[in-house]
């Protein structure tokens, strides 16, 4: 196994333990946390009998580490419980959700990346003129702005004013858009490429309307940062002696910028982005609540009101193991990026 | 069995066991001999106004409105309204209990699908096993009961075509014939014998319900030999049993129950209603198709969809932008919004629901009824209605809401008077009193901006200081459910009453023993007895 190899497994297993600790640390909670699941579930002028029997049928009358063993053993077999309130097994609730909130992350983050980074390059090339202000002023007001007041503005202007996106929702996901090339392109129909995309371009269309808003809400603020570390990062790499040998060996200025400067202002960027991914997978609740996008952040503010505790250890176990994942991955590429961290 | 010990038994099963104290009161039976633990006699009132001994159980229940108001153990606030935006493409109005009934509305035009969006979707389709409206509004759709309420409140024939009392303890359903449920399967009597066994009894039909609390004293059903009805038992007379049949228990199907386990009756349906389920997204949308073989007529709609969103300013927007046709709960800064709108109107109700600020009734200072009558006269509730509910609520005076059994309608709210306040608060003895009030915030409409209003209402008296506290719902309400000495003096909470019936809100919050109680008064304890063991009808 080569150097690159040996550290995928080190990161890997310490991944595995993180996500361990995770599981711990939400089924301690639980026992840290005031109010009980039954005060949810009951009414409120229930008896103390009826409390009682409805705490039995949720197994809260055993000991603590019965709880913890039994939670445990069910994670393993590839289960997370059934949820208190809803008596409904939690793993599929939680991985029904999870596509919407992935592409919602996603979204974000090709938003953000996709206005930042020429905007941060840009911002840092034409230091002190009127672009690099206009992407100053652009960054601090994305910074500021609370995404709440953002998206309920974005929805009145371009939902309800001029009636160009709709004003909330998902109904139709990523995957299932992307499920009509499928079937139509399966092994039994041949690989090619299909000449009837219609269904296919509609439901994109569908999704890319409903996700637009939403996803500018969320990498608002993301873009706004990556925008900054972009220009900060570029300005120091121009700064740098190899930068001026090239120039000085007669390298275009382009190529200078965009192969040499650029790809080294890319690492912490990327290290960066990586983390703001994993973030976004779990923080996007409130726009989620704003665009009534059927994420896990919305799931998770139910259950947490409700005390729902399976559905929020199996949602965070889901998140954290999301959270590992885009570490490993990210620390992945920047040895690609950069291999001296192997020594 | 003694007629006390059914009494007994029947407070116990409504979730608001009255102590042994309570019920050796009852065989006091006059004026003199109840005091509060205060010092102060609840019955001073009835004694100086030379009031007449209340009869009928109605005017039990009004005695005791009468008793609570003067004793005043809580700031009496307000009535919270349902207030609704609705579609300019349907025809449809509120109703008080909360439901929202898609056979109701009417689609105009060439609309034949109908849209509703709640503010959470439901904890499960099990007609049994919750206890929320936003459940509530989707099982209903697909479940019916033996009876219900019309839009007013009053109780009406579902799946029972008459209703009456055999005995004390017993009361008989006759069924409708030619009900089908969604199957094709008929319904029967054992399905409704089941139906509420499965509520009542937890051996019966393998589940621990949330609702059995709520057929208070009901304790099982069986099938009438012979005759399509069924005979309902209960410990007592029971004098509510009608009502609470109008508002729970919904029937389903004994052999799909027992077929299927707990899991696929939360996420299907099996129903007599006149929409059957089409798809379930659980935490997403549910979407029901008309039932064609309803035993009346076809509902309006064609098809209808149930969503939600928690924000209010999405609802409101997704109204506006035509995408639904009713919202929940408009918050009253965007009623103009929809107000002034071409594509859609309001539709507000008086809700069931009361909002209040309870005081613990042995603790310092409010453990004085001056005290107590001091803080409801520093409060102008007026004020509140209007500018914090946008006139969308009612002022309160008595635990017992207009229009339910045992509402007084010679009670007024407290007058707004800061002098006489002050006045009461010298009198108690506890000028330079500091307090407290513990309040939820998004739970009731506004009620962190009541709260904050209460309290800056009664700073304002020169010898009373107050601030607010800010609490989780969950936490607050395990203190309250919990014991009475661990939980806040002062706090605001809203009680919903489906029943319509003043004993569904005065047993479990104002007497002895109540789950969610705040006070202690023998006098009331015994009115409420005697009124439970009445047969009059609410």
């Amino acid at each position: 196994m080569g150097s690159f190899g040996r550290f995928l497994l080190k990161r890997s297993l310490q991944g595995v333990v993180v996500i361990l600790g995770v599981i711990s640390v939400l089924f301690a909670l639980r026992y840290v946390t005031p109010g009980s699941p039954v005060d949810f579930i009951a009414p409120l002028d229930a008896s103390d009998a009826t409390r009682r029997r409805i705490a039995e049928s949720l197994g809260l009358n055993q000991p603590f580490y019965v709880q913890y063993g039994d939670y445990v053993v069910s994670l393993l077999q590839g289960e997370m419980g059934y949820s208190y309130r809803s008596r409904t097994a939690v793993a599929p609730r939680v991985f029904a959700k999870l596509p919407a909130t992935l592409e919602l992350a996603v979204a974000a983050t090709v938003v953000a990346v996709i206005l930042s980074i020429p905007l941060g390059v840009i911002s840092a090339t034409r230091r002190h003129t009127g672009p690099d202000y206009a992407a100053t002023v652009f960054s601090f007001l994305g910074i500021s702005t609370p995404n709440f007041w953002l998206g309920v503005m974005l929805v009145i202007l371009f939902a309800v004013q001029f009636g160009v996106f709709p004003t909330s929702g998902r109904p139709v996901g990523l995957l299932d858009a992307l499920g009509h090339l499928v079937v139509i392109a399966g092994p039994e129909r041949g690989w090619a490429l299909p000449l009837n995309v219609g269904p296919f371009l509609a439901a994109m269309q569908n999704w890319l309307l409903h996700v637009t808003l939403p996803a500018i809400t969320l990498g608002t603020y993301f873009t706004a940062l990556i925008t900054r570390l972009t220009r900060s990062g570029m300005l120091d790499e121009l700064g740098q002696g190899y930068v001026q040998a090239a120039r000085a060996k007669g390298l275009p200025t382009t190529l200078v910028r965009y192969r040499h400067a650029l790809r080294n202002t890319l690492i912490p960027v990327i290290t960066v982005v990586g983390l703001q991914l994993g973030t976004l997978i779990g923080g996007a609740v409130i726009t989620e609540a704003v665009f009534d996008w059927p994420g896990l952040g919305s799931l998770i503010i139910d259950a947490i009101n409700n005390r729902d505790w399976p559905l929020i250890q199996g949602s965070l176990v889901v998140i954290g193991a999301g959270f590992v994942v885009v570490n490993v991955v990210v620390d992945a590429l920047y040895v690609r990026l950069n291999p001296r961290v192997l020594e | 069995m003694s007629r006390d010990v059914d009494r007994r038994e029947f407070l116990t099963l409504a979730g608001t066991a009255a102590g042994a104290a309570t019920l050796a009161g009852c065989s006091g039976g006059n004026e003199t001999a109840t005091e509060t633990n205060d010092g102060s006699t609840a019955t001073d009132t009835e004694a100086s106004e030379e009031l007449p001994e209340p009869e009928t159980r109605e005017e039990h229940l009004q005695r005791t409105n009468r008793l609570v108001h003067d004793d005043a153990p809580w700031i009496f606030l307000n009535r919270q309204y349902s207030v609704y935006g609705k579609s300019a493409d349907i025809e449809w109005e509120a109703r008080r209990d909360e439901r929202i009934d898609g056979y109701a509305i009417e689609p105009t035009g060439s609309k034949s699908s109908v849209t509703i969006t709640q503010s959470k979707m439901d904890t499960g389709l099990d007609p049994h096993d919750h206890r929320e409206t936003t459940t509530d509004n989707i099982v209903t759709q697909a479940y019916e009961g033996l009876l219900e309420r019309d839009r007013e409140g009053k109780v009406i024939n579902q799946l029972a075509t008459g209703y009456e009392r055999l005995e004390a303890g017993q009361v008989r359903f006759e069924l409708r014939s030619g009900v089908s449920f969604h199957s094709g399967d008929s319904l029967t009597k054992e399905d409704v014998a089941f139906s509420i066994n499965r509520i009542v009894d937890p051996e019966a039909g393998d589940l621990e319900s949330s609702q059995s609390d709520q057929l208070a004293g009901v304790t099982g059903a069986e099938p009438a030999d012979g005759d399509s009805a069924v005979i309902v038992s209960s410990d007592g007379i029971n004098p509510v049993v009608f009502a609470l049949f109008a508002t729970y228990c919904d029937i389903v199907n004994k052999s799909w129950i027992e077929s299927n386990d707990t899991a696929y009756i939360n996420s299907n349906m099996e129903g007599t209603g006149p929409f059957m389920l089409d798809t379930y997204e659980q935490d997403v949308q549910v979407v029901f198709e008309s039932y064609d073989d309803y035993y009346m007529d076809a509902a309006p709609a064609d098809q209808l969809t149930i969503q939600s969103a928690s924000e209010p300013s999405t609802r409101v927007n997704q109204l506006l932008n035509d995408e639904t046709d009713i919202i929940v709960n408009v918050p009253p800064q965007n009623i103009s919004q929809i107000q002034n709108a071409d594509n859609a109107s309001i539709s507000a109700v008086p809700s069931t629901r009361i909002i209040y600020n309870a005081m613990i009734y042995n603790r310092e200072p409010f453990d004085s009824v001056e005290f107590r009558q001091a803080m409801n006269h520093a409060v102008d509730l007026e004020s509140i209605v209007s500018n914090v509910l946008g006139s969308f609520g009612d002022q309160t005076g008595q635990p017992t809401l207009e229009g339910f059994t045992g509402y007084n309608p010679d009670l007024d709210p407290y007058p707004y008077d800061t002098d006489e306040a002050e006045r009461l608060v010298e009198e108690s003895g506890y000028a330079g009193a500091e307090i407290e009030l513990h309040t939820p915030s998004g739970r009731y409409l506004k009620d962190l901006e009541i709260s904050q209003a209460v309290v800056s209402y009664i700073d304002e008296l020169e010898n009373v200081s107050a601030s607010v506290k800010q609490r989780d719902f969950g936490t607050l309400v395990d203190e309250l459910v919990g014991d009475l000495e661990a939980s806040p003096s002062f706090y605001l909470i809203g009680w919903g009453n489906a029943a319509f019936d003043a004993s569904q809100t005065i047993i479990p919050l104002l007497t002895t023993g109540g789950a969610l109680t705040s006070y202690n008064n023998d006098r009331v304890d015994e009115l409420m007895d005697q009124a439970q063991s009445m047969g009059g009808e609410s």
